[in-house]
């Protein structure tokens, strides 16, 4: 009887744990709510490591790239090389100073052009896992981001808030495949929904068989999901086919290069959802 | 060191692994899933159980920062865990070809495990190319064995 149970005690542990990951999973959908006090704690805890982490590997990438470069250098050069390689390293820093100030004067550019206010944040790091897409920014609740707020850049939307640390937010992109944006045709303002793919970038559903649509119409945000402010770009139509539901199959190209990420904007305005109105009153 | 210290001290290395490789290698970060050959190490050197604890903390550590919804890769990998683990009580797993042959299996799992789990929650699923399964499953199996390798030399 003993013996029977001991065997079967990893199969209860699978039920039990996959029973209470599934609880967990549904809870999350059922609310619509990406932070749970789990994850929010989770992301708490984690947030200032990964923060100090960063800067920390790339000072370990930095020292291990000026090793490699020093190594093997002959003794009577090693000064001169070492003052070689610190005008080298100046001549990047400033190269990457000016490209960053670059970006830099872009989001500001877009911050005045959105007349939103919002704020600039980088992001951390990039997540792929399995269909996800997603990424960490350095701004949190401290710097007033809240859960479900737009981030854009420059070339387009980014993504959404769906999780939010006190110093780090998660930002579900817009390729995910559980993100949707209500999008807008800019040339014929024929509408329906941009939905991600991952890798493959978006399709737009729910589009009428009677709608005019070409490849290279461009897409922007029609403001219709309450999150993403109207007139924001989305992507470029990379194809159109006739679907089988009276409905048309788009892929949508999105501008911003998703594996390029560095600097964002989070738009800190929320649409407040409306008072119900009550009838007879 | 005992085996507690020793699991914290493998997911601390993976996360950070993993964070350096999506950060400065994002082609490669996106081909290799550190976590996934974390699990499958376990699954063919631990117990059963050990195997689906590092599984649930590694997909839920995953979960904080790649994941919309909180305990998709903890689910996925401690289902992983588990059956990889079965197999390797089975079979003998301690040569590369078949440890590269699990670590593929368990890339494959994991991603036909989360559509069919987006599809019971009622989302919207998107199953991945072909092509990038393949590279994702040739990914984990050969870094998964260069580190088995590595591991078992330090051992």
């Amino acid at each position: 009887m003993s013996k029977s149970l001991s065997q079967r005690r990893p199969l209860l542990l699978l039920a039990g744990l996959l029973s209470l990951l599934l609880i967990l999973m549904s809870y999350q959908v059922r609310t619509g709510e990406g932070d749970t006090v789990l994850e929010k704690a989770l992301l708490n805890a984690a947030g200032p490591l990964v923060r100090a982490g960063s800067g920390s590997l790339a000072a370990l990438a930095d020292f291990w790239h000026s090793y490699a470069y020093l190594r093997g250098t002959r003794q009577e050069n090693i000064q001169l090389r070492a003052r070689l390689a610190q005008m080298e390293e100046l001549g990047r820093q400033g190269e990457e100073f000016r490209l960053e100030n670059g970006r830099l004067r872009e989001m500001l550019g877009l911050q005045k052009d959105l007349q939103l206010p919002s704020v600039a944040a980088q992001v951390l790091t990039l997540g792929s896992s399995g269909q996800a897409r997603m990424a960490l920014i350095n701004r949190g609740s401290l710097h007033g981001v809240r859960h479900n707020m737009a981030v854009v850049n420059r070339q387009g939307v980014v993504g959404r808030v769906i999780s939010v640390g006190r110093s780090v937010a998660k930002v579900q992109l817009l390729i995910d495949p559980s993100s949707g944006v209500a999008g807008i045709f800019q040339r014929t303002r024929g509408q329906g929904m941009v939905l991600g793919m991952g890798e493959r970038g978006c399709r737009m559903d729910y589009v009428s068989d009677l709608e005019s649509v070409e490849v290279g119409d461009v897409v922007v945000t029609s403001g219709l999901d309450e999150i993403f402010p109207k007139g924001i770009t989305l992507g470029v139509v990379r194809s159109v086919e006739e679907g089988d539901q009276l409905t048309k199959n788009i892929v949508i190209q999105p501008e911003v290069d998703f594996h390029r990420l560095e600097e964002v904007l989070v738009l800190l305005t929320l649409h407040e959802p409306e008072p119900e109105l009550e009838l007879g009153r | 060191m005992n085996s507690l210290w020793r699991g914290g001290l493998a997911l601390i290395l993976a996360s950070a692994g993993q964070f350096l490789l999506t950060r400065y290698l994002p082609g490669l970060g996106e081909s290799v899933d550190l976590f996934t050959i974390l699990v499958v190490y376990y699954a063919v050197t631990r117990r059963q159980m050990s195997v689906m604890l590092i599984g649930t903390s590694a997909g839920l550590i995953e979960d904080v920062f790649t994941h919309a919804i909180l305990g998709v890769n903890a689910f996925k990998k401690t289902l992983v865990g588990y059956l990889m683990g079965t197999l390797g009580s089975v079979f003998m797993l301690n040569q590369p070809l078949p440890r590269l042959g699990i670590l593929f299996a368990a890339t494959l799992l994991e991603a036909f495990t989360e559509v069919g789990l987006y599809l019971i929650l009622g989302q919207h699923a998107v199953l991945p190319s072909a092509g990038t399964l393949i590279r994702q499953g040739i990914g984990n199996g050969i870094w998964g064995a260069l580190i088995f390798w590595l591991v078992a030399k330090m051992d």
